[in-house]
């Protein structure tokens, strides 16, 4: 009953967020928000995100923690370098290898060493906080959208990996894999295809 | 537990009602709708995607996880050589020839070693990804499109698999082997308009 009421006020909290933008504390507000949901509303962010949390996710314990850090490590030095006007090019086909590769070990299911769990985390933030170039012409708003971003980038591979580490019954880790594996396929697929272009 | 439920609902409740900061072009709507259709709209395609779900049931574990799994990783690798324009002679025959394969492996309740298996539905994943890969279209959202094509595929291939899992009925047995022999015809009929 907590829960459900938990949950009641976090929607709840959520829904006044278009009122309460009248009434922002600071200008920007919306550009925060917006920037929150960026990761979850680009294909390309999400595939990356979730295959990195199902891999993290699946791991033993020190590599959960590890990982995360090297994410965050990676997003952090992205954002720091956007904000400081620095964007690569290649960004986006770095976020889609990382989301073939993350999703194919999903799919391999085999304990993976910590240095190259760690070296895909952290590739997978940096490339993300470099593909999320803001599209406002003020750097005031495109630095909040970049926070939000980094926010919502953590807030969503902490939830992905955390539900994939309570995943313990056999149809669930098969269930893993196989979208694990249709990550893989479909990153695999597009890199082909902005390679082509 | 609490914490993380909590953390669901409010994603949930922000994407519902927030609007993203969105630099990227395409439609994402119409992407995924396009690519989930297209492998629907095959008959070819449908039948032997259900095959491989149908026969990995039959066969139990471990071919009913892995042949799913295989099936889309070495489909994208026919995807690729699609998009890049390489030549593959007799796809469409090869899409045929893996109902009619895959059909009799299941009517016939054939078991042949792990590998075998593997080996069968990886090769004619090939031409199902290089079909997919070379009528990719331009001007959608690539990734919600490939997206959306390859959880179309996996979607049928759950479909087999749950079919499949009748087999421990006697009547489910011979309904799974009937479903199989019936693929099997499908893939001579698109074989012969193809010759």
């Amino acid at each position: 009953m907590t829960q459900i009421a938990l949950l009641l006020v976090g929607l709840l909290s959520h829904l006044s967020i278009d009122a309460a933008m009248a009434d922002a504390p600071f200008k920007g507000a919306g550009n925060f928000y917006g920037g929150l949901l960026h990761p979850l509303f680009v294909p390309a962010h999400v595939l990356a995100v979730v295959s990195t949390g199902l891999l993290i996710g699946r791991q033993k314990s020190r590599l959960r923690w590890l990982a995360p850090a090297s994410y965050v490590v990676g997003l952090a030095v992205g954002f720091a370098a956007m904000m400081s006007a620095y964007a690569p090019q290649i960004a986006a086909e770095v976020l889609l290898a990382a989301a073939a590769a993350s999703g194919g070990l999903v799919a391999l299911a085999r304990p993976l060493p910590e240095i190259l769990a760690c070296a895909l985390a952290l590739t997978t933030g940096l490339a993300l906080a470099f593909d999320s170039p803001p599209s406002v012409i003020s750097v005031r708003d495109a630095n909040v959208i970049l926070m939000g971003t980094f926010c919502g980038a953590i807030v969503l591979l902490f939830a992905v990996a955390k539900v994939t580490s309570t995943l313990r019954r056999e149809w669930q880790r098969i269930a893993t894999r196989i979208f694990g594996s249709w990550i893989a396929a479909s990153a695999v697929l597009v890199l082909a295809l902005q390679l082509a272009r | 537990m609490q914490s993380l439920r909590l953390s669901l609902g409010i994603i949930g409740a922000s994407v519902l009602t927030a609007a993203p900061a969105l630099a990227h072009s395409g439609s994402i709507s119409g992407g995924f709708v396009g690519g989930f259709a297209h492998p629907l709209f095959g008959a070819d395609h449908v039948v032997a995607m259900v095959a491989v779900g149908l026969w990995g049931a039959f066969l139990g574990a471990p071919a009913i996880f892995i042949l799913p799994v295989i099936f889309p990783l070495v489909m994208a690798s026919g995807g690729v050589l699609g998009i890049l324009g390489v030549a593959l002679p007799g796809t469409e025959v090869g899409i045929a020839i893996s109902a009619i394969v895959l059909g009799s492996m299941v009517a016939l309740a054939a078991r042949p070693p792990d590998w075998v298996q593997q080996a069968v539905v990886g090769a004619f994943a090939v031409f199902h990804g290089y079909s997919h890969g070379a009528e990719l279209p331009g001007g959608v959202d690539a990734v919600a499109y490939s997206i959306g094509f390859v959880v179309a595929t996996g979607l049928l291939h759950l479909s087999g698999i749950a079919l499949g899992l009748t087999v421990r009925w006697p009547a489910g047995y011979i309904g799974v082997r009937g479903t199989g022999a019936a693929i099997a015809c499908a893939g001579l009929v698109f074989l012969w308009q193809l010759l």
